[in-house]
């Protein structure tokens, strides 16, 4: 769960992200600093086939990678559309905002930064219900909290 | 079977005065020719289905119509059964998923003009995926020209048989559709290629099946409305019209209206 006082923002692509790009973006973003919190939201590519006839056989997806990110490996496991941060204040914002320009400026397809709230603020009932009462509020409501692999942190200049 | 050439009407296929509902008119329309864009072999067609290795004899689901007693019946007189009905295949099915983005063709229109051009199929229409069934034959026949001529997008129309999802989403980076599997991979070269079957499971051999089609072709041979970019349903009257008119027929039918 977030605290309310920050302010949060959206990267929104007009095309999914190449791994590559995406590990371009967001190194860029951490050189930005001010970031609390980021989750990175698209459709997912699981490890094996998950239902049909080929269900179980192994999913090699050529987008299915390991980037490296400041200081740290992030294994994506979904096409990245969007990208979801929670800020330490809105200075932040412009900077954020010229720092995705930069890395979009050659591409032929756009990107915004939107400001808004996409994080949730609280625990719902069927949160209680599906993860208990002691489930992990940093990453409830972005990812599911019963995953074994925590999230990966990335040390600032703080 | 023989059909009545000089029927009372002329079959007027679709409504609309835009680009896009003549494209509609022209696939579903059998006696329009489709463009054939790409070459794609038997053998690549029956390695993206699937159902049986290539060269491998067709498994049948009942004895040959010849070697079997048919019961007398008149619709079966009137009616000659297609190749794979004569002998006895199973029921096979190939499936489509195309996007909105500007993609040549989508379900609804498939159905109407594989159901306007081809016999003995049973489509499936949904809102992401739409599927065919016949008999395997007469599957890997219409599969071909599905395939080879400009109903399909190498980009932005999959063969996918489960796991279709990507329809309705963005594009990726290179202009490929959304895959969850990836079945198939645009190369280096600019060629989209099929590397697994239409499930899922790994082909022993790429399949090519050509470079994807430019924005301006497929914004002039597209089917689909859509207000960025392409042309807007709203702009069609014609089709609004027509629209509006069997929406207010239907909904007043109980009360039997008069026109």
């Amino acid at each position: 769960m977030t605290d309310a006082i920050y302010p949060q923002v959206r990267i929104v692509s007009a095309r999914f992200l190449r791994p590559d790009t995406v590990e371009q973006l967001l190194n860029r973003l951490v050189q930005v600093g001010g970031i609390r919190r980021m989750s990175i939201n698209g459709p997912s590519i699981p490890a094996t086939v998950p239902y049909g006839p080929a269900r179980g056989q192994p999913n090699p997806h050529p987008d299915r990678k390991v980037i490296r990110v400041g200081d740290q490996d992030v294994q994506l496991r979904v096409q990245v559309g969007t990208i979801i941060l929670e800020i330490e204040d809105e200075s932040y914002i412009p900077v954020i905002g010229e720092a995705v320009d930069e890395v979009f400026a050659d591409k032929d397809f756009s990107c915004t930064v939107q400001q808004g709230r996409y994080m949730k603020t609280q625990p719902t009932l069927s949160d209680y219900a599906k993860y208990g009462p002691d489930a992990d509020k940093q990453i409830l409501g972005l990812v599911d909290p019963r995953r074994k692999d925590g999230p990966v942190i990335i040390q600032g200049t703080k | 079977m023989k059909v009545k050439r000089n029927m009372a009407y002329k079959p007027q296929y679709g409504p609309g005065t835009s680009k896009v509902a003549e494209n509609r008119r022209k696939q579903m329309n059998p006696k329009q020719k489709l463009e054939k864009m790409r070459d794609v072999t038997d053998e690549d067609i029956v390695l993206i289905l699937g159902h049986r290795a290539p060269g491998a004899a067709y498994p049948t689901a009942h004895p040959p119509l010849a070697e079997q007693q048919e019961p007398d019946c008149p619709i079966r007189k009137i009616v000659t059964p297609t190749e794979g009905a004569k002998a006895g295949d199973r029921v096979r099915y190939i499936q489509f998923a195309d996007s909105m983005f500007f993609a040549p063709s989508h379900p609804y229109q498939r159905t109407y003009t594989e159901a306007y051009r081809f016999r003995g199929i049973d489509p499936g229409t949904l809102s992401g995926r739409q599927i065919v069934e016949c008999r395997e034959r007469d599957l890997e026949k219409y599969s071909k020209d599905l395939v080879n001529t400009e109903l399909l997008d190498p980009a932005r129309t999959g063969i996918r048989g489960a796991t279709v999802h990507g329809h309705s989403l963005r594009l990726a980076e290179n202009g490929m559709m959304f895959d969850m599997l990836q079945r198939s991979v645009l190369g280096e070269d600019g060629i989209v290629r099929y590397v697994k079957n239409q499930i899922g499971e790994p082909l022993d051999r790429a399949v090519a099946i050509g470079k994807p089609l430019d924005e301006k072709w497929l914004k002039a041979h597209t089917t689909i409305f859509h207000s960025l970019g392409g042309t807007p349903y709203r702009d069609d009257k014609e089709y609004i019209e027509y629209v509006q008119r069997i929406h207010t027929l239907r909904t007043k039918y109980g009360f039997l209206p008069k026109e």
